[in-house]
């Protein structure tokens, strides 16, 4: 079987015609200008798989830049009938060679993904320097608080001591904190690196006691005690990291920043009940009655109709009322102080008013 | 058979441009789509080279295809080294500066804004060399195209231009604008053949100006617009609702009816501002087809001179109905959009004069390894 081609030998793009057959196990052709050539089918490569309308194009390992062109379909179709290879498109290797290097991909990112997220954030936190932590914790507060004026009188002062005071009755090991209150119109408490929490003017003004307070102190004291901050920052830093690994740009895509979103979400949810288990058990251990902490968690759940709108960011940072499903669980969780063991008032009704007026002028 | 010995001489031939399109393309657009997902867009890169090669096959110049030889390992490397040598360094720079000064600290603002300039010195760089990488991978009838000027050389006038726009309110624009092409044109080859680009920007300026002077026109339009609507519905209410939101004391609220003045202003600006943002660029198509127009004029191969009848309502249409198919079908559809705006150059892309196309030999310049890293950060088009 023979047919007419074209011959390209890859040196000018000058087309030369040529007679092609196939013999056995290679195809020979030769022209007006071409000397006699043979081309074995192992070598063979289809440039393009066959398509109607288009023509055959083939080339060969021994000549790569070389190309001859069919098209005679009929001797197109028996040549692929006996080398099923020069059929082009995907072959099973290509195949294999795709599934393989998509799931060794998948592997290092859950690899690199637990170390950046899950293994190191919180093992980083703890071997943070102190004066480190303060800083970035004094550096977020002012971004946080933008200017807001911050509330300071003495008695309230020595009224939030006694509140975290009577806490540390139920916790011995607390670490070191600074709460700061300031006039923000904003219902929100949360906990910086450093051992710094702030609570806001209306969230003061919100509670109806001093256990409310105590329950909010104590969830963020949570936070502080379990490093959530320094750990968030580190696991951000590292997703930082990893979305310009995956994207090649700074700020990654879509794509990537949805997932690694979801993650952050994830922990988060993970920091909330870790540090309500904690504001639990420490206000059951200090006497205090841990159904503020109910009833005030009820309350926001109404005021803010059963959807935070605060920022995300806020979220990252342990927010107390970062609403996700199962904060009716979180409240349910609560459970008030056992029979017979006494609550104590976490403040006296004077150190309550010292309390609630800090933010009045 | 013809006696060997008496090869005919060779004749110039005239060049035809045609696309013809063939079936494959929608299973290159679920394979893509698929596979970029879950590697977390890692195969973009063979994403990128499976639609060129399907593409580029169906440009056929006077019935030959053309053919693309790169490959998705190119790129990925190509990504590799401008990450490992730019990105990460200096994403690790800026981490650890900005850990041990804080945010605000002035080496931490000054490093960002070094990267920013050197995005903006090197973004003509990388245009470059993404045409080179694409030349130097575009076969027909088994020879390559290249690129023989210096990448650096074009990128510092790129450079020069976007200075040059921003300091004349963008009337260097066409004068810029066919310096480049100048530069870019007159270093492309086909095998050993030269592309030359000769031409001035003079006759692109009546455009230019009619452009120009429209958007001023559309954009005072908008802005009085907004604001007459905005008076008129509120009058001197407005101006009260201003004052009590800049001028009110501390952290209280301001009342729900200033609130809603405000607010239904601000619709009206953003309305103002879509409507500036959907005008404007459809005015420029005027300039920019007049500008594809001429500078295929100037552009010949071989003594031959190019046309390409790109008109101002086709391209809106094509910008328009590409946005659209590539936002309904979440992106699946990207291959569709490249092979529509490359049929939509081929389609009307014509050549006037001879070519003795036997005579073109193989271009001996070294082809680059990899391809289009610093494309590929910058993010410049989604081919």
């Amino acid at each position: 079987m023979a047919t007419a081609a074209t011959y390209f030998d890859g040196k000018s793009a000058r087309d030369r015609n040529v007679t092609v057959v196939a013999a056995g196990n290679s195809i020979l052709f030769s022209g007006p200008d071409v000397p006699p050539t043979s081309w074995s089918l192992s070598g063979l490569h289809p440039v393009d798989a066959p398509s109607p309308g288009q023509p055959y194009r083939l080339t060969h390992d021994n000549q790569p830049g070389a190309r001859l062109i069919i098209r005679d379909d009929q001797f197109v179709k028996s040549l692929i009938a006996s080398s099923p290879h020069l059929k082009g498109g995907y072959s099973k290797r290509d195949i294999g060679s795709v599934v393989g290097w998509t799931l060794g991909g998948l592997t290092t990112v859950a690899v690199l993904g637990y170390l950046c997220l899950t293994l190191l954030p919180d093992r980083v936190a703890k071997i943070l320097p102190n004066d480190w932590r303060n800083k970035v914790g004094k550096e977020m507060e002012q971004s946080v608080v933008e200017g807001a004026r911050a509330c300071t009188t003495l008695a309230g002062e020595a009224a939030l001591g006694a509140l975290i005071g009577n806490l540390a009755q139920g916790a011995p090991d607390m670490p070191p904190i600074s709460v700061h209150i300031y006039d923000l119109n904003v219902l929100n408490a949360f906990a910086v690196p450093g051992g710094n929490i702030i609570v806001t003017r209306k969230l003061i003004e919100a509670a109806d006691s001093p256990e409310e307070v105590a329950g909010v102190l104590a969830h963020e004291i949570g936070h502080v005690y379990h490093l959530h901050p320094e750990a968030q920052l580190v696991r951000l830093t590292g997703i930082d990291v990893l979305t310009s690994v995956f994207t090649g740009t700074k700020g990654g895509n879509m794509t990537t920043n949805m997932a690694f979103l979801a993650t952050l979400l994830k922990y988060s949810r993970e920091a909330e009940k870790e540090a309500d288990a904690y504001a639990l058990e420490t206000m059951q251990k200090a006497s205090i009655d841990p159904m503020g902490l109910k009833t005030f968690f009820e309350k926001v759940l109404k005021l803010e109709g059963g959807t935070s709108k605060d920022e995300g960011a806020f979220k990252a940072l342990g927010n107390i009322f970062a609403t996700h499903p199962g904060t009716e669980e979180r409240i349910k969780d609560i459970t008030p102080l056992p029979a017979g063991q006494k609550a104590i008032p976490a403040l006296s009704p004077v150190q309550w008013q010292a309390l609630k007026s800090m933010c009045e002028k | 058979m013809m006696d060997s010995q008496n090869i005919p001489a060779a004749q110039a031939t005239t060049l035809n441009f045609k696309y013809v399109p063939r079936p494959g393309l929608l299973k290159i657009a679920l394979i893509n789509f698929f596979l970029t997902l879950i590697t977390l867009t890692i195969y973009r890169f063979w994403a990128k080279t499976n639609t060129r090669k399907h593409v580029w096959s169906c440009i056929h110049i006077n019935g030959e295809p053309l053919e693309y030889t790169g490959t998705g390992g190119e790129l990925f490397k190509g990504f590799l080294v401008v990450f490992g040598l730019i990105i990460l360094p200096f994403s690790l720079l800026q981490k650890g500066l900005q850990i041990y000064l804080g945010d605000q600290h002035p080496a931490v603002i000054g490093l960002f804004f070094l990267f920013i300039l050197f995005t903006y010195v090197m973004f003509g760089f990388a245009l470059y060399k993404q045409r080179k990488y694409q030349l130097s991978r575009t076969l027909w009838r088994g020879i390559r195209g290249t690129m023989v000027g210096s990448a650096m050389t074009y990128s510092l006038t790129y450079f020069g231009s976007l200075l040059a726009r921003y300091f004349s309110f963008g009337w260097a624009t066409p004068a810029m604008n066919t310096t480049l092409q100048e530069q870019m044109i007159g270093d492309m080859r086909f095998g050993d053949a030269a592309f030359k680009f000769k031409g001035r920007a003079g006759p692109l300026y009546p455009t230019y100006a009619l452009c120009w002077f429209l958007t001023l026109i559309v954009f005072i339009a908008a802005v009085s617009f907004a604001s007459y609507e905005a008076a008129t519905w509120f009058g001197t209410e407005l101006s009260n609702a201003y004052d009590s939101i800049f001028n009110r004391p501390d952290n209280t609220e301001p009342p729900r009816r200033t609130l809603e003045i405000i607010g239904f202003v601000t619709l009206i600006i953003i309305a103002a501002l879509l409507t500036f943002l959907v005008i404007v660029p459809m005015l420029w198509a005027i300039y920019t087809a007049k500008e594809i127009r001429t500078f295929a004029n100037y552009t010949r191969f071989d003594g031959a001179q190019f046309h390409l009848n790109a008109t101002a309502p086709s391209m809106i249409w094509l910008a328009i109905s590409n946005l659209l198919l590539f936002i309904f079908t979440l992106g699946i559809a990207r291959p569709y959009v490249v092979q529509r705006s490359v049929r939509y150059v081929f389609d009307r892309l014509s050549l006037e004069g001879a070519i003795d196309i036997d005579r073109i030999q193989q271009s001996q310049a070294a082809l680059p390894k990899r391809g289009e890293g610093l494309a590929d950060a910058f993010e410049l088009g989604a081919w």
